[in-house]
């Protein structure tokens, strides 16, 4: 059976609200969880803001609830576009495990779906979908390995957002077919944090089938974090990785010429 | 010779008609004193938030209630099950405080409801048995 994992948690300055979201999140059986750093490129030049250290959170990290291993938590970025500008993969996308976008036109979600190097793309939960989701962008993203994500902590918080959010992940699910969708927090206290199997009865009312309700919050989350190690990989086949330096002393003592051939096996 | 003892096989398909569902409020604030009705009542009103007058329409009862830790044990038909838990899902606040339900258990049987790993504690007890 797949783990629980719960992908989106706003990052707050406040290390102590941030320490008892994760804490509740454990105690509620999530295996890992992600710090949502959600950036908004208003300015020409905005800083992509640097992940800080998840050592530095918790000395010990929470047991998950059920098993005995630790939780697990990973850094996350969200570009708010909406201008095709503000999506520019630099080397600052790097330091993150998952890279999301949440396109706010519809030219910026065809071209999200099918060009950019993402892993998950944001549906609208605060507002009414300012654009229709057409069938040929969703299916390019489906063959991409592409997920789409709906947050329901908006849901909790009003009425009308809840009216909002049912509405467009209704819609979503219609043209996806409930395939590719992953469901998550959104959390920006603990108390908006639910259990996973509330969840999975949360995507019966988003129309998905039980099956894919659960596999929303297990299975689907876990294929999100593989996308995002192999977007680093050639192809998720190759990965590359800093080679230790060799001593300088044992090169000088043989010429090059009669050096022995230790790179090619 | 004996007759080859008969034996007939019955099948469930679904056993039991209602499901129960182990629940508990959690509220920002500790110190607050609730009551079984008011706390039935923010579920109903929960229901009827979400689902509408006739949507809410479906009977559930709250069986048991524990004011101190604020737990309870609610009844409802199998229809009447998601529409119920999603409810008590998305409830986000009491009396203008954020609060959360959190769902400690559903089955279909009352019985299940009564043992909870969760809740297991290895104490003195287990000790006293091995000895023995």
């Amino acid at each position: 059976m797949s783990v629980f994992m719960d992908l989106n948690i706003i990052n707050s300055s406040d290390k102590n609200r941030l320490k008892h979201i994760i804490e509740t999140a454990a105690h509620l059986g999530y295996s890992t969880v992600a710090i949502n750093y959600v950036v908004e490129p208003l300015q020409k030049k905005q800083e992509i803001p640097n992940p800080q250290s998840i050592s530095d959170l918790f000395d010990k990290f929470p047991v998950v609830q059920g098993k005995s291993s630790p939780i697990k938590v990973l850094n996350r970025l969200t570009i708010v576009a909406s201008d095709a500008s503000h999506f520019r993969p630099t080397n600052e996308y790097k330091k993150f495990d998952l890279v999301a976008v949440y396109p706010k036109t519809e030219k910026l979600f065809h071209a999200a779906c099918m060009t950019f190097d993402v892993d998950i793309i944001c549906i609208a939960v605060t507002e009414k979908q300012p654009f229709h989701f057409k069938r040929a962008p969703v299916n390019g993203a489906i063959d991409r390995g592409i997920f789409f994500e709906t947050c329901y902590a908006a849901a909790i918080r009003d009425s009308i957002t809840r009216r909002y959010t049912i509405a467009n992940a209704i819609c979503l699910m219609e043209i996806c077919k409930g395939k590719n969708v992953i469901v998550s927090s959104g959390a920006e206290r603990q108390l908006e944090l639910r259990g996973p199997y509330d969840i999975a009865n949360l995507g019966l009312v988003f129309s998905l089938s039980e099956g894919d309700a659960k596999a929303a919050v297990s299975t689907n989350c876990r294929s999100v974090l593989l996308h995002g190690e192999t977007r680093a990989t050639a192809s998720g086949v190759i990965h590359t990785m800093k080679k230790p330096q060799i001593l300088q002393k044992e090169e000088e003592e043989t010429p090059a010429a009669k050096k022995a051939r230790t790179e090619l096996a | 010779m004996e007759d080859s003892s008969k034996f007939e096989r019955y099948v469930y398909k679904n056993a039991s008609v209602y499901h129960y569902m182990k629940i508990s409020l959690v509220l920002e604030k500790e110190n607050r004193n609730i009551s079984d009705a008011q706390f039935k009542q923010l579920i109903i009103s929960g229901v009827k938030d979400l689902y509408g007058e006739i949507g809410a329409s479906f009977p559930f009862d709250l069986l048991k209630f524990d004011p101190k830790e604020l737990t309870g044990i609610l009844r409802v038909y199998n229809s009447g099950l998601v529409k119920l838990w999603s409810a008590l899902t998305l409830l986000g606040s009491y009396q203008n405080e954020a609060c959360a339900f959190r769902v400690t258990q559903v089955s279909p049987f009352l019985l299940a409801l009564s043992g909870n790993s969760r809740e297991l504690q290895f104490g003195d007890r287990a000790q006293v048995a091995l000895r023995r």
